[in-house]
């Protein structure tokens, strides 16, 4: 942990609870698709959104690359893209082989 | 700086900069994976084999989701407690961190176990095959850490204390723990609530 800003107990208690309170809204939307008439083309991005959001938060707070020097978010930030990346390509090729079929 | 990273030309402890690297690398390793059963999950399945979507137990997912969660937020607290020079604190808490990461093992053996007897396995289908092989490697990874997190606890017990040389062990094993931690915040979403 980099010793210029050091969190306190009590922050880390309160990110927890963030984290839990994120994490039951996306149990929340996944039944509301299932028992109402949400669409789950409108709860996708949501839940992805929450996703990414719980990921930050851990990765910025517990993980504390929010007070680390850049280099390691940029070191850590490689990985990501490159997976990011990976997954977008196969899913556009998905997306067009549907289409090329459809 | 912290007094590890004197000398380091780069301002970062060396050890903790090959975590991060290693960290990084490991989202590639999950990135396959998880796209593997992207490619799958939309696919037909043999008559007689079930659907994840059809098996899936939501709410004893998500409680597991909330107990990895909260393993974070006790290995923090035990990262915090060695700063504060609390040896019993950190004892308490690395102790707490692995309890919890075997409860969410034993979630998982009971989740394989369920799907295996409602006609899931690792050669039924690819989708079934890809399931088990990305989240039986997450199971791996959560093992793993439970192992350096009992590996800390008992270098505590029979030293009295964790010296400022572990004090960067107990670090890099936290981690390496959220990062597993982050890389199941995904799992969940992608593979357990999106259909």
């Amino acid at each position: 942990m980099a010793e210029t800003q050091s969190p306190t107990i009590k922050l880390y208690i309160r990110v927890a609870l963030l984290l839990g309170v994120l994490t039951a809204i996306e149990v929340g939307l996944f039944y509301l698709v299932e028992f109402t008439g949400m669409t789950q083309a409108m709860a996708t991005p949501l839940l992805l959104g929450l996703a990414a959001s719980k990921f930050l938060i851990v990765v910025g707070y517990f993980m504390h690359l929010k007070y680390e020097k850049p280099l390691l978010s940029r070191t850590f930030a490689i990985g990501a893209v490159l997976a990011g990346g990976l997954y977008a390509v196969v899913i556009a090729d998905t997306i067009v082989s549907y289409l090329n079929n459809a | 700086m912290s007094a590890h990273a004197i000398g380091e030309s780069t301002g970062v402890e060396n050890r903790k900069l090959g975590m991060w690297f290693f960290l990084s690398s490991e989202f590639l390793f999950f990135g396959a994976l998880i796209t593997n059963y992207m490619l799958f999950k939309g696919r037909d399945l043999p008559a007689g084999v079930p659907t994840p979507f059809g098996i899936y137990d939501i709410p004893f997912t998500s409680f597991s989701s909330f107990v990895l969660l909260m393993s974070s937020l006790t290995m923090v607290l035990a990262h915090h407690a060695l700063h504060e020079g609390d040896q019993r604190g950190t004892r308490t808490w690395l102790l707490t961190t692995a309890g919890l990461g075997l409860t969410f093992l034993a979630g998982q053996f009971f989740e394989f176990s369920e799907f295996y007897l409602k006609g899931a396995g690792l050669s039924v289908a690819p989708v079934w095959s890809s399931f088990f092989v990305l989240t039986g490697f997450h199971g791996a990874h959560v093992f793993i850490g439970v192992l350096m997190l009992l590996i800390l606890f008992s270098t505590s017990v029979r030293n009295g204390e964790l010296s400022e040389a572990h004090g960067l062990n107990v670090e890099l094993v936290g981690l390496y723990w959220h990062f597993v931690d982050i890389i199941w915040i995904v799992i969940f979403t992608v593979v357990y609530l999106i259909p």
